[in-house]
């Protein structure tokens, strides 16, 4: 069942006694009293399919409490299995404490899967991969391909399969940051984005939707073919260069998240991946750009 | 007395104590046990457990992932704890001493059945007093740093604890703890570190290490738990108490008797009744009717049952979702007792209104 097919009454309902979505490979289990939060969920999980009946690998709740410095103003707190991993956020960044809670939890417990810092998409079954730190613009640029012709597997995490060497969905919620989001509402007007969250310790937050499909075909998996180390300079034009194996391996293993967690396996997966995909640094600022070169890309090879 | 737990704790405990159950566990108590053993620690341990009983086809497959993530953490955290203690040993190169190894690292290195599994995040060294000096200066030349504590903290280690402030190499983040004692300065009940030292043997291709005998191995475990801990989710400590006493006396029939023999020696047999009574109660431990006899001192009547009560409640994690308020007051309370056996009033009370003071700023 997805969750737009629930009445928005039984869907809070549901929400007060721990919701679950799958959410690519994982169920994720929410629990939440506050409203204005569920009200936010109810339209941004939208296309999620509910998992009622199935194991969830996290349980994660928001609650309300008294805030410390103003006793008149109440704080939520984001719990992961009873336990608190943040300080106390303002009520109002109730979405964005959720979604950094569930991030948190991936990063910190999945070991299974080699975790890597990464925007990833597919185009003709294949994945493409867009490791890269927090602020490179890795989430705008995957925003945009995502809803121009590439599937959407993750703005943040590339889920890989040391042994199969697949890649898993794990369409989430996009996070805009700050200018990016203005840019994104004008260049994609028709795309469900969230309420501006001011004053995280991020900036501003506003979190896009992902698409319908990539969400309908988030159980289907592929195999990695180009891997682009991107970043976003203003003005420029979009210039692609080829890099060294080594150097594509030195940056792509120390980006992961649990690549020394993994050892030997970490190795393995990081070298296969720089064997069998074409690898480079890719400058850019303009969107039709920067799609127009990654498509010639993905033409000629 | 009988063991009362409630119902998700005797998941826990079914799984643990006897995986073939496993097989007929829903979805939801699969759930709720991995929920537990994520908090005490014992993913790795269940790992194991079921691969030994050839179960680990019918695991789930969401719950044999969260398992292989936790194994393979625990794996990592060995690697990282046994790396340090190889540059430990570099610096220590021409300093002409031994040093202990204890819990977890002395685990791996006797191949204590299980110790694969085990989640052990920091090191833990036992030194002499007299080369304790030397060692944390060689340390710290060669790039080891305290973690930056309050002027208070530094005091309470310094003055009434056993152990050093924890040092963490710049370069890693593995936190050693170096020891001089096995108990706070400030107990009432000493242990003569030089009697350790007496009786420690040599760990196997390691010249500079030694390891606890293994009675005091099992002491010192007995004491981490019901004399230097607050006991809360230290369900895993128990089992290791629960193995090594199993492995040791599988290895010497003398075991039982030598372990009796030493507790009354160093005047702790009341602590080890407890280690006995629990390890017993709880994991069903073969232990000889005569040991517990044998032990000079025993806890009254009235302090074995009020422990008979809050220790599994507190040894046992609460339900990830609703807490039982009677276990959230064991745990208090438990907390309070290690206080006071551990500290003097006139210390005991300006610390925790320290504390209490500190958690509110």
């Amino acid at each position: 069942m997805m969750v737009n097919q629930i009445p928005f009454k039984e869907f809070h309902l549901l929400l007060n006694q721990g919701l679950r979505v799958a959410i690519g490979p994982f169920n994720v289990c929410i629990q939440t009293t506050y409203k204005p939060l569920a009200e936010q969920l109810y339209q941004l999980y939208r296309h999620y399919r509910t998992a009622q009946n199935e194991i969830a690998e996290f349980h994660v709740r928001i609650v309300t409490e008294r805030s410390n410095k103003n006793p008149f103003e109440k704080n939520v707190r984001f719990l992961l299995d009873g336990q608190s991993p943040f300080e106390s956020f303002p009520q109002a960044q109730a979405l964005a404490a959720l979604e950094w809670g569930i991030n948190l939890a991936i990063a910190v417990r999945v070991s299974h899967l080699l975790l890597l810092h990464s925007a990833v998409v597919e185009k003709n079954n294949h994945v493409i991969l867009f490791p890269a730190w927090p602020g490179s613009g890795k989430t705008t640029l995957c925003t945009v391909l995502s809803y121009r012709g590439f599937r959407l597997f993750s703005d943040e995490f590339g889920l890989m399969d040391p042994q199969q060497g697949t890649f898993y969905p794990i369409p989430r919620l996009m996070p805009l940051k700050n200018e990016s989001i203005a840019v994104i509402r004008n260049y994609l007007p028709e795309i469900t984005i969230g309420k501006s969250i001011p004053n995280t310790q991020k900036g501003t937050v506003a979190h896009a939707c992902p698409p319908e499909e990539s969400i309908q075909q988030s159980t289907l998996t592929a195999k990695a073919k180009w891997i682009f180390f991107p970043k976003w300079i203003a003005d420029s034009t979009t210039k692609i260069e080829t890099i060294s194996d080594s150097e594509a391996f030195m940056l792509l293993a120390s980006n992961a998240f649990n690549y020394e967690v993994l050892g030997a396996k970490g190795f393995q997966a990081v070298a296969y991946l720089i064997r069998t995909c074409n690898c480079y640094k890719l400058v850019y600022s303009d969107f039709e750009d920067v799609m127009a070169t990654l498509q010639r890309l993905i033409d000629e090879t | 007395m009988k063991l009362e737990l409630p119902r998700h704790n005797q998941l826990l405990l079914q799984a643990i104590t006897t995986p073939s159950c496993l097989v007929q566990y829903t979805d939801i108590e699969w759930e709720l046990l991995i929920r537990q053993a994520r908090r005490v620690k014992l993913l790795g341990r269940l790992t194991l457990l079921l691969k030994e009983h050839h179960l680990w086809d019918t695991v789930p497959p969401r719950v044999a992932n969260q398992l292989i993530s936790g194994f393979v953490q625990a794996e990592k955290l060995q690697q990282l704890c046994s790396w340090e203690l190889n540059r430990i040993l570099w610096v220590l190169e021409d300093f002409d001493t031994h040093i202990i190894a204890l819990k977890g690292i002395a685990y791996k290195l006797i191949d204590l059945p299980y110790a694969k599994g085990r989640l052990s995040v920091d090191l833990d060294l036992l030194v002499r007093e007299a080369d304790l000096a030397d060692i944390e200066s060689l340390l710290m030349i060669k790039g080891w740093k305290h973690r930056p504590i309050s002027a208070y903290d530094e005091h309470y280690y310094r003055s009434w604890s056993h152990e050093i402030p924890p040092l963490v190499h710049t370069e890693r983040e593995t936190e050693v703890d170096i020891h001089h004692a096995l108990i706070p300065v400030t107990t009432q009940l000493k242990i003569d570190t030089a009697l350790l030292f007496d009786t420690a043997i040599p760990a196997a291709g390691h010249p500079k290490i030694k390891l606890l005998s293994p009675v005091d191995m099992v002491i010192h475990c007995a004491i981490n738990l019901f004399q230097n801990n607050e006991i809360a989710n230290d369900l895993r400590d128990l089992l290791d108490l629960h193995d090594l006493m199993t492995h040791f006396s599988q290895q010497d029939e003398d075991f039982w008797i030598q372990l009796t023999d030493r507790a009354n020696q160093l005047k702790i047999s009341h602590i080890l009744f407890y280690g006995l009574y629990f390890s017993q109660l709880i994991f069903s431990t073969s232990i000889p009717e005569k040991t517990v006899t044998r032990l000079n001192s025993k806890p009254g009547k009235l302090k074995h049952r009020i422990m008979h009560r809050l220790v599994p409640l507190a040894l046992f994690p609460q339900h990830p979702d609703h807490s039982l308020r009677s276990a959230s007051w064991a745990r208090r309370l438990l907390y309070l007792r290690s206080h006071l056996i551990r500290m003097p009033l006139y210390i005991l009370l300006p610390h925790l209104i320290y504390k209490t003071i500190r958690r509110y700023l």
